[in-house]
C-alpha cells in the first residue's frame, strides 16, 4: 500500500481551491502552505501562455528529509506517508534543506492573520500547532483514517486531483499515470515522489 | 509594517521566485548555526595542532571553543531543550553524528584536561580515565572536522552545497583555523618566539589548499552545475553576498594574513602580529562559510520537464 496523488494539469484552473481548503482543514499559520500553486509565464507577446503547477509534499519513497533528520521526528508510515512528530522535532531545519521540493515550513512564532490578534477560528485551529518546529503536508492523515480523501482532493472544483494506491496497478491513479504519461518532479534525484502530474 | 509582516511578505515573494534563496540557515537565528560550525571547526583543528606541537593554551582554547560552538548550536535550535534527541539517528544523519562527535570531544577533552588544570581532580593526568578522555577527544575531533561538510552535501535542496569537495573544504577550514588558533594562543603560551617555525609555511600551505578546493567547487558549479548552482556562484561573486566574500574572505581573510605571513617569512614577527594573522585568518574563514551558506539557492521546482504539451 502506498498512497499517492495525481494532478491533472490539463484540468487545473488555478483557482487556489487546494491551497484554501488545505489551510481551512489544517489551520496552518501565515507563511505555512502545505499546498500551494506556482504560476509561470512562457513565451513572448503575442504567443504567451500561463502555466500552473500545484505543489505539495511529494511523500517520496526515498525521502531525503527523513534520512537527514537527527531525531527521528521525520518518519515514513507503512502506507508511504511522510510526516513529522512535532514532539520530537528540535527545529534544526535540516529536513527543509534536504527537501528538493521546498515543501517544509518552519513555524517560528505564534502568528495571526489579522493585526488585532488571533480570531476565534485561529485560536481553535492554528494555535494547536507547536511553534519552533517544522511543519508539512501529511496527505490529511486524520481524514484518511476516517475514510475521507485529503482536503485538497475533495475540494478541487475541477476534479484535477486523484488520490489512491500507487502499488495497486488497477487503481485510478496507477491507470492515469500509465495511460497519460504521468511524471513526477525531479525524477533525476532518485527520491521517487508519490505525487505525479499529467501533462497539460 | 511590523517585522513579522515584512518577513511574511518577503517569504511570499520568495515562494513566487523560480530561484528561491535559502534563509533558514544563516539569517536571523540561523546565524548561530554558522557561528557554531565556525568555532567547532576551529576547535577541532586547534586540538589537533595543539597536541602535535604541544601547546597547552591551545588545548584549553579548543575545549572552550567547542563548548561555545555547542551553545551556539543550541541557540539555533527551535527547541533547544530537546537537544539530546539529536543522538538518535546516527545511522543516517550527519547532524546526529556531529552531535555525538561534539559530545565525545567535550567529555573526552574535559577528562583529559581536568587533572592538568584543576587541582584536586580525583584522577591523574597519567590515569586510565585521562587516557580514555584523550582517545574520546581524538575521535570527536575527527568527527567535528568532517561532519559539517557532509551536512551541507546532504542538503539536496541546495545544489551549490552538493559538491563532493565540500567535506574536504571543511576539513581544510578546520586545519587552517587550528593553525590560526595556535598563532592567537601563542600570546598565552610563551610568545611567538616559542612557536615552531614550520607553522607559518603550514598555514600558507593549508590556505593554498583551501583556495584550490574552493576554486574547484566554483568551477564545478559553473561548468556542470544546474541553474541554481550557477545562481549561487553569481550571488557569491557578484550578487547579494559578494560584499562578505570580497571584504571578509579575500581582504580580511586572505590578503591581510598573507602579507603578515610574508613579513614573518622574511623577518621576525611579533606575538601581536602573529595573533593578528590568526584572528584575520579566522575572520576570513567565518565569512567564507557565511557567504557560501547565504549564497545557497534552492533547486527550482519548476523544471523544463513540467507542464509539457503532448
Amino acid at each position: 500500500m502506498r498512497w499517492g496523488m495525481v494532478i491533472d494539469l490539463k484540468r487545473c484552473i488555478a483557482c487556489y481551491g487546494c491551497q484554501l481548503s488545505c489551510k481551512a482543514e489544517n489551520g496552518t499559520p501565515p507563511g505555512v502552505f502545505f499546498a500551494r500553486l506556482l504560476k509561470h509565464e512562457e513565451g513572448q507577446f503575442p504567443t504567451v501562455r500561463q502555466l500552473f503547477l500545484p505543489v505539495l509534499c511529494n511523500h517520496c519513497e526515498e525521502p531525503p528529509c527523513v534520512e537527514v533528520c537527527p531525531t527521528g521526528a521525520s518518519f515514513k508510515t507503512e502506507d508511504g506517508i511522510v510526516d513529522i512528530d512535532p514532539d520530537m522535532c528540535v527545529g534544526c531545519r535540516s529536513c527543509m534543506m534536504a527537501c528538493p521540493y521546498g515543501n517544509r515550513y518552519f513555524n517560528d512564532k505564534p502568528q495571526h492573520y489579522f493585526p488585532d490578534g488571533p480570531t476565534p477560528y485561529e485560536e481553535r485551529r492554528t494555535a494547536r500547532h507547536q511553534t519552533d518546529v517544522v511543519m508539512k503536508c501529511n496527505f490529511c492523515r486524520d481524514r484518511l483514517a476516517v475514510g475521507k480523501e485529503p482536503a485538497c482532493v475533495a475540494n478541487c472544483p475541477a476534479v484535477a486531483r486523484y488520490f489512491g494506491d500507487l502499488d495497486d496497478p488497477n487503481s485510478e491513479v496507477s491507470r492515469l499515470i500509465k495511460d497519460r504519461g504521468g511524471f513526477p518532479l525531479h525524477p533525476e534525484l532518485g527520491t521517487k515522489p508519490s505525487v505525479y502530474y499529467l501533462p497539460a | 509594517m511590523t517585522h513579522a509582516s515584512v518577513k511574511y511578505e518577503r517569504m511570499l515573494s520568495d515562494l513566487r521566485m523560480d530561484l528561491r534563496p535559502q534563509r533558514e540557515w544563516g539569517e536571523g537565528r540561523g546565524l548561530f548555526l554558522v557561528i557554531g560550525h565556525f568555532v567547532v571547526g576551529i576547535a577541532a583543528g586547534a586540538w589537533l595542532f595543539a597536541l602535535i606541537f604541544d601547546r597547552p593554551a591551545a588545548l584549553v582554547a579548543a575545549f572552550a571553543l567547542a563548548a561555545l560552538g555547542g551553545l551556539a548550536h543550541l541557540g539555533f535550535l527551535g527547541k533547544p531543550d530537546r537537544f539530546w534527541r539529536m543522538s538518535m539517528r546516527a545511522r543516517t544523519s550527519w547532524i546526529s553524528r556531529g552531535f555525538i562527535g561534539l559530545s565525545l570531544f567535550l567529555a573526552g577533552a574535559a577528562l583529559y584536561l581536568a587533572p592538568q588544570y584543576l587541582p584536586g581532580t580525583p584522577w591523574g593526568s597519567e590515569s586510565l580515565l585521562a587516557d580514555a578522555g584523550y582517545a574520546m577527544a581524538l575521535v570527536g575531533m575527527v568527527v567535528l572536522m568532517g561532519y559539517m561538510g557532509f551536512v551541507y552535501t546532504s542538503a539536496k535542496a541546495i545544489p551549490f552545497w552538493n559538491s563532493p569537495l565540500h567535506p574536504a573544504l571543511y576539513v581544510a577550514y578546520a586545519l587552517r583555523g587550528g593553525v590560526a588558533a595556535l598563532f592567537v594562543t601563542a600570546l598565552a603560551d610563551g610568545g611567538a618566539g616559542e612557536l615552531p617555525a614550520v607553522l607559518l609555511p603550514l598555514w600558507g600551505g593549508i590556505t593554498v589548499l583551501v583556495a584550490l578546493f574552493f576554486m574547484l567547487e566554483i568551477h564545478g558549479a559553473l561548468t556542470s552545475g544546474n541553474e541554481a548552482a550557477r545562481r549561487s556562484v553569481h550571488d557569491l561573486l557578484a550578487g547579494r553576498v559578494a560584499v562578505y566574500f570580497y571584504g571578509g574572505t579575500l581582504v580580511l581573510g586572505l590578503f591581510v594574513p598573507a602579507y603578515l605571513m610574508y613579513t614573518g617569512l622574511t623577518g621576525p614577527l611579533s606575538a601581536g602580529a602573529m595573533a593578528l594573522l590568526g584572528v584575520s585568518s579566522a575572520i576570513g574563514d567565518f565569512f567564507m562559510k557565511y557567504a557560501t551558506i547565504r549564497a545557497g539557492v534552492r533547486l527550482p521546482v519548476w523544471t523544463h520537464l513540467t507542464p509539457q504539451r503532448r
